[in-house]
């Protein structure tokens, strides 16, 4: 038997493996193929599991503050009672002139949000979406569906429907008429936004003079609208000019029935709002927090099987005078191995889950790189921890054993 | 006597079966969440129809579920109130107000129930009370659900506040719930109702409830003809629904068409094939580790029948083992989602749901047994020194 070379105790060389050339653990894994695959699919639904609830916490996040951050303004104005979007309270349209004579204020843009009942033209069901209106001039919502069809805004009775609200609200095309309202509409064309928890089935684009049309005579039953109070004013910022210079002097200026926000305070505030003060908010939380240790339960199982089937094999390599150090970076890299391996398909099956999720609600469910990194770190951490806890069985391993 | 195998060779290494038991338990505890969400999505309708003193409920079609409504004339309920087998007619308005926190300051959406204050309309014991029913007839009175959300504030009788920008009074309590439809939820007279959220009339109604006389009570046949005859009285501008109807539809709604519902039962079938992969694992690892004893026994002479149900055995203890603890843990997260939601999310424990989530295990399990039994099955008794 030949000796090790002495080594110093945690040197970079001790997570090597003594004959530098033989991939143990690598052998280990694909000795039985069957296993192996076994193995990997529960890495991979693991990761899917994880995945799959934090794409629905974050589904809700981005959902509820995508509109936001399309908009076009780095400062926005609300009604100080505005708690969040969803709450019906306007502020009147002078406070937008007045901010706009504030030296930095490029321009001043008014976005009338309302909900009204659409008629699907096929079933003739009622479904409220969330109208949002602006001066077509303006570039309040630069999406390109509206961008196109901005002249054809402008003539009466028509808008843009957007092509991701839910199925019930009918064909999502251009050329459809129906009614809003109980007013006739036309659809002049589409655009790309998508549904959220609050406005729930979908978005209609109109001309603010539209806007007017269809809100200005309601029923006895609700408050008309007029287009002297405006529910979100957004504010663009000349370069060279501070933005949150400028909120805190609007702050100070303008009279207190507003509140004037930075476009990123207003969104990470609503986001805050969901998190903390919805029920939706604090179920999705609790679903990914076990969605996690489920996680980390399927993979601990998979590695302590592995390392329990060869036992023998490495009570064998201790008698052999492999280092407890040596097992240890062999389970190690053979939890990283599975990590890797395991989190590929995981990610794949996750896309096809995220895709459909979306076509079938409309949500927003975005894979951004830094979530999958967020993931992909967290599975290889859980493969490390699992694989350091599972390695003291065969630490504790006597040589004497190799034949039990 | 027979030796029990399966509970044996599960039995064998204490570790891999804390593991595996606790694998199956938080994947049943999943199931269970999800459910959980998926029900309190029903129940928020169908606790509040259970508390409403109606047989009949009369609602326009273009009502979608209890807190978006839309309102029909008064008139539509002094028609039914004609019909034979009619005790009498109520109506019912829905709206959302903004409520005012007096500490903080910030306005919430608070759904409003504005009720004749003459009708028992809810059944809630703590408002049958003389005192609260007079309390209600005074001005600008709300009785408040103690099932509202913390973020709306102090809830004792007393408070004063605003509502919709008006003054208001708490005068009661009462224990409802708003589910995922409302974070809270008061009780007012028409009278305030019509104030509160001016220029909206009373000869507007979202609800029209019907109490039935006792005779048409007496069975559901008589029931539904006396359903019929009001629907048939009644022009198409309404629809009439029993208590069970109308609760189907809304669950319906916030299952089928919301995004909430469509999450949660997703989340059910990911949490059942995470559960069946994690059961076939330790039943695949098992069987594995055991392929020498499973070849001994079948040069033993036993047949491969036998090994299926060892296997199959397994799998079902695995789910029986996994679903005890995974229902207590599931029970306790119930109580805590329901803590942390100030009691406004009604997930409850209900014996359907425990039955059907311990069918799903045993279902789970014995899919993966089904999957991994082949290798066992096909044993060569040749492999037994292997």
């Amino acid at each position: 038997m030949t000796r090790l070379p002495k080594q110093p105790l945690l040197s970079w060389k001790t997570f090597m493996l003594p004959p530098r050339h033989t991939l143990l653990a690598w052998y280990n894994l694909v000795h039985e193929r069957r296993r192996i695959i076994t193995a990997l699919a529960g890495v991979s639904f693991a990761v899917l599991l994880m995945f799959v609830f934090l794409g629905f916490k974050n589904a809700l996040y981005d959902s509820q503050t995508q509109l936001l951050q399309l908009l076009n303004g780095d400062i926005v104005i609300i009604n100080r009672i505005k708690e969040n979007m969803f709450v019906p309270e306007q502020f009147a349209r002078r406070r937008l002139y007045q901010a706009q004579a504030f030296d930095g204020i490029e321009e001043g843009y008014a976005l009338y949000v309302a909900t009204a009942d659409w008629k699907n033209p096929e079933t003739k069901l009622i479904r409220p979406l969330r109208v949002l209106a602006f001066n077509p001039e303006e570039p309040v919502l630069p999406l390109p569906g509206i961008l196109e069809n901005q002249d054809q805004l402008r003539l009466p009775w028509t808008a843009l429907l957007d092509d991701r609200s839910r199925p019930e609200v009918g064909p999502m095309e251009a050329g459809i008429d129906t009614e809003l309202m109980e007013q006739q509409l036309h659809v002049v064309g589409t655009f790309s936004l998508g549904t959220d928890f609050a406005a729930g089935n979908g978005n209609v684009v109109m001309s603010d003079q539209n806007f007017v049309r269809y809100f200005a005579r309601l029923g006895p039953e609700e408050d008309s609208r007029t287009l002297n109070t405006v529910d979100v004013g957004l504010l663009t910022v000349a370069p060279g000019h501070d933005v949150d210079v400028l909120v805190q002097t609007l702050s100070d200026r303008l009279p207190q029935d507003v509140l004037v926000l930075s476009k990123d305070d207003f969104a990470q505030r609503e986001r805050i709002y969901w998190e903390e003060n919805t029920n939706i908010g604090f179920v999705f939380s609790l679903l990914t927090t076990m969605s996690f240790i489920v996680g980390i339960i399927l993979v601990y199982q998979i590695l302590y099987t592995d390392i329990a089937d060869h036992w023998a094999e490495y009570a064998t390599m201790k008698a052999m005078g492999y280092t407890n150090l040596n097992l240890l970076a062999i389970v190690l890299q053979e939890a990283i191995i599975l990590a890797f391996l395991g989190f590929i398909p995981g990610l794949l099956v996750s896309l096809v889950l995220y895709q459909m999720a979306m076509d079938a609600t409309g949500l927003l469910m975005v894979l951004t790189v830094q979530r999958a990194m967020n993931i992909f770190v967290g599975t290889f951490v859980m493969c490390l921890v699992s694989g350091a806890i599972a390695v003291r069985k065969v630490q504790s391993t006597d040589p004497a054993e190799v034949f039990g | 006597m027979r030796t029990p195998l399966a509970w044996l060779n599960l039995l064998h290494e204490r570790t891999r079966l804390m593991v595996a038991i606790a694998g199956v338990t938080f994947a049943v505890t999943i199931i269970f969440m999800n459910l959980g969400f998926l029900g309190a999505l029903a129940l928020t309708a169908n606790q509040t129809y259970a508390s409403i003193n109606a047989n009949i409920f009369v609602i326009s079609p273009l009502t979608l579920e209890l807190s978006t409504t839309e309102p029909f004339p008064i008139e539509r309920i002094y028609q039914a109130a004609g019909i034979d087998g009619v005790e009498r007619v109520m109506p019912m308005y829905v709206g959302y107000g903004q409520w005012r926190n007096p500490t903080t300051r910030i306005n919430r959406a608070m759904l409003m129930y504005g009720v004749n204050p003459n009708d028992v309309v809810f059944l809630m014991p703590e408002l049958q009370g003389r005192e609260t029913i007079d309390a209600l007839r005074q001005p600008n009175t709300v009785l408040y659900d103690r099932r509202s959300r913390p973020e709306f504030g102090p809830q004792d009788p007393g408070i004063e506040t605003e509502l919709e920008r008006r003054r208001v009074t708490i005068v009661g309590n009462y224990d409802l719930g708003g589910g995922f439809a409302a974070d809270g939820t008061v009780i007012t007279s028409d009278l305030n109702f019509s104030r509160y959220l001016e220029p909206r009339p009373l000869n507007l109604i979202d609800f029209g409830l019907i109490q039935l006389d006792e005779l048409s009570l007496a069975d559901s046949t008589s029931l539904a003809e006396v359903k019929e005859r009001i629907q048939n009285a009644l022009p198409e501008d309404v629809i009439v629904l029993t208590r069970d109807e109308i609760a189907e539809r809304d669950r319906a709604y916030w299952i089928e068409t919301t995004a909430a519902g469509f999450i949660f039962s997703m989340g059910v079938t990911v949490a059942m094939i995470v559960g069946t992969v994690i059961v076939y694992q330790i039943l695949y690892t098992d069987i594995a580790n055991h392929m020498a004893e499973f070849a001994t026994l079948k040069a033993m002479g036993y047949r491969g029948m036998f090994l299926f149900k060892v296997v199959i055995e397994e799998a079902i203890i695995l789910a029986c083992l996994g679903y005890g603890p995974g229902f207590l843990v599931s029970i306790s997260l119930y109580t805590l989602a329901r803590n942390a939601t100030g009691g406004t999310l009604p997930v409850y424990m209900d014996v359907e749901r425990a039955i059907w989530v311990f069918v799903l295990t045993l279902i789970m399990c014995t899919l993966s047994g089904l999957v991994s039994v082949q290798k066992a099955v096909q044993a060569d008794p040749a492999e037994v020194f292997s």
